[in-house]
């Protein structure tokens, strides 16, 4: 049964990562972007990750990704690039890097056995934990990360102010 | 095993069954309620005080023409209806109904999942509907349809943030995410926690009101200025189906909630014998569905700008203070 479930996840998330970078329409784009969170989203619920699982609906797959759409969508269309065919040139640059990339994760899986499906774990009080860890042992990388996140966000707004 | 997925199985089909014929009818109360406020008759030809007037307009919606506009995105186009329709529905899935029975030696929870983040799927799936506005609107290639979604994105994106700390005060208090722990918290106390949060709870009326479209948060289809906005190149049933999910699925769904988390959910008098929780967890949360439906029928509509103002400017600072005051009381008497 977790098997199923996790095969069905797997695949749907392999494919709307693959419609995500093949697809020529941003907004068609965009939409399997949001397909792969929810997948992701998926993997994380039935691995027993429940609070992680429901954080990536409501962070990523909400705040985050609704402000991609709201761009993208008001892009005026007649302004956009055409696609002009392959893009030989660029795809002979960027080959070296998927070569490297690919031995990189080869040797990954060869050394640390990350092929394997991953285990579900019997934890129920998830909330708990995660709070605990975060506001202890955590407590200064995150106080550091919520003032980079404050900081990002004044010059977000000082960028996005109308100038009087 | 294969009883237990049979269960899950009965579970999603009654409350599909029922949210869609809840949601239809729903139409008849809300004309109905709507007649009776402005002083007119309502719906009453048709039927026995109008009863038959959802079938009559089910028939209407299904059977008439519904064309796809020039320049349409037409995969989008449907998906849109889907994005629409199934996080309103998912938001049942962790409610619940009543407390669990035993039926032939196994325990029966009327709720479709009790998970223990159960508020955080409400949350998602609220803010998860705006996709199909947001899309709805682009994929028509209409630019009033495209105005109502971009309107309708800054409210829940806006609502959505006041929700969440609003709601943070009842989840202090109860200890956990869990709607079954939140409303057996309350029984233990015997006490709703209307009493200690009544700040959070006119909160979550304004979210709720925001979130689904309704008046005075309802400029993303502004009829006058709009011409009902978003939806407004969908024709038959495809229209349709967008106020049942946000006029009518999305208020009963976040009126159980708001039930489960300030009314008790489905504490009680046991009056009315073994159904009584069932029967308690219902009137409690029409009751919160007529209040917002005679809200709809009575107020004016907010400017698109002052919405978001009241969110970010008011009502957002109110939530925090909310829930620090909370956080104080919590950790110094318990």
């Amino acid at each position: 049964m977790e098997l199923i479930v996790f095969i069905f996840l797997a695949v749907w998330l392999v494919l709307s990562v693959v419609g995500a970078i093949i697809v020529k329409n941003p907004v068609h784009s965009i939409l399997f972007f949001l397909s792969s969170v929810l997948a992701t989203a998926g993997i994380f619920l039935s691995l027993g990750a429940e609070l992680i699982a429901g954080l990536q609906l409501i962070i990523y797959a909400v705040a985050i990704v609704v402000f991609y759409v709201l761009v993208i969508t008001t892009i005026p269309w007649e302004k956009i690039k055409k696609f002009e065919g392959i893009y030989l040139g660029e795809f002979l640059v960027g080959l070296p890097f998927i070569i490297i990339s690919v031995i990189f994760i080869a040797l990954l899986i060869n050394k640390y056995d990350i092929s394997s499906i991953p285990v579900k774990v019997e934890i129920t009080d998830n909330v708990t934990r995660v709070g605990k860890t975060l506001f202890t042992y955590y407590l200064f990388p995150f106080e550091v990360a919520s003032v980079i996140l404050l900081i990002a966000m004044i010059g977000a707004i000082l960028l996005g102010r109308k100038e009087e | 095993m294969i009883i237990d997925v049979l269960i899950a199985l009965g579970k999603i089909a009654v409350v599909l069954l029922v949210g869609l014929g809840l949601g239809a009818y729903l139409t008849w109360v809300e004309r109905k309620v709507a007649g009776h406020i402005q002083a007119r008759m309502g719906p009453s030809v048709v039927g026995p005080f109008g009863l038959f007037q959802p079938i009559a307009d089910g028939v209407k919606l299904v059977t008439k023409e519904s064309i796809i506009p020039r320049g349409a995105d037409v995969p989008v186009y449907y998906l849109a209806l889907i994005l629409a329709l199934v996080p309103s529905f998912l938001i049942f899935s962790v409610v619940p109904f009543g407390p669990s029975f035993t039926v032939f030696g196994r325990e029966i929870k009327p709720i479709i999942s009790d998970v223990n983040i159960g508020l955080l799927i409400v949350f998602a799936m609220g803010s998860i509907a705006v996709y199909g506005t947001i899309f709805a609107g682009w994929a028509s290639n209409s630019k009033y349809a495209f105005i109502g979604s971009l309107r309708k994105a800054a409210v829940i994106v806006s609502y959505e943030v006041v929700l969440g700390f609003a709601v943070l005060g009842v989840i202090l208090i109860a200890g956990s995410l869990s709607t079954v722990e939140i409303v057996n918290s309350q029984i233990e106390k015997g006490i709703w926690y209307i009493v200690y949060q009544p700040v959070a709870f006119i909160l979550y009326l304004f979210c709720m009101l925001a979130e689904s479209g309704r008046v005075p948060f309802d400029i993303q289809e502004a009829e006058a200025e709009l011409v009902t906005g978003y939806n407004v190149e969908y024709g038959g049933m495809r229209f349709g189906l967008f106020p049942l999910a946000e006029w009518y699925l999305n208020v009963v769904g976040l009126s159980a909630i708001a039930v489960v988390l300030f009314f008790g959910g489905w504490s009680g008098p046991h009056i009315f014998g073994p159904l009584s929780p069932y029967i308690w967890f219902l009137v409690k949360t029409f009751a919160l569905v007529f209040f917002t439906l005679w809200l709809h029928w009575t107020l004016p509509r907010f400017q698109a700008k002052d919405i978001t103002d009241i969110a970010w400017k008011i009502l957002l600072p109110i939530a925090l203070l909310n829930v620090v005051v909370t956080a104080f009381v919590v950790y110094l008497f318990s």
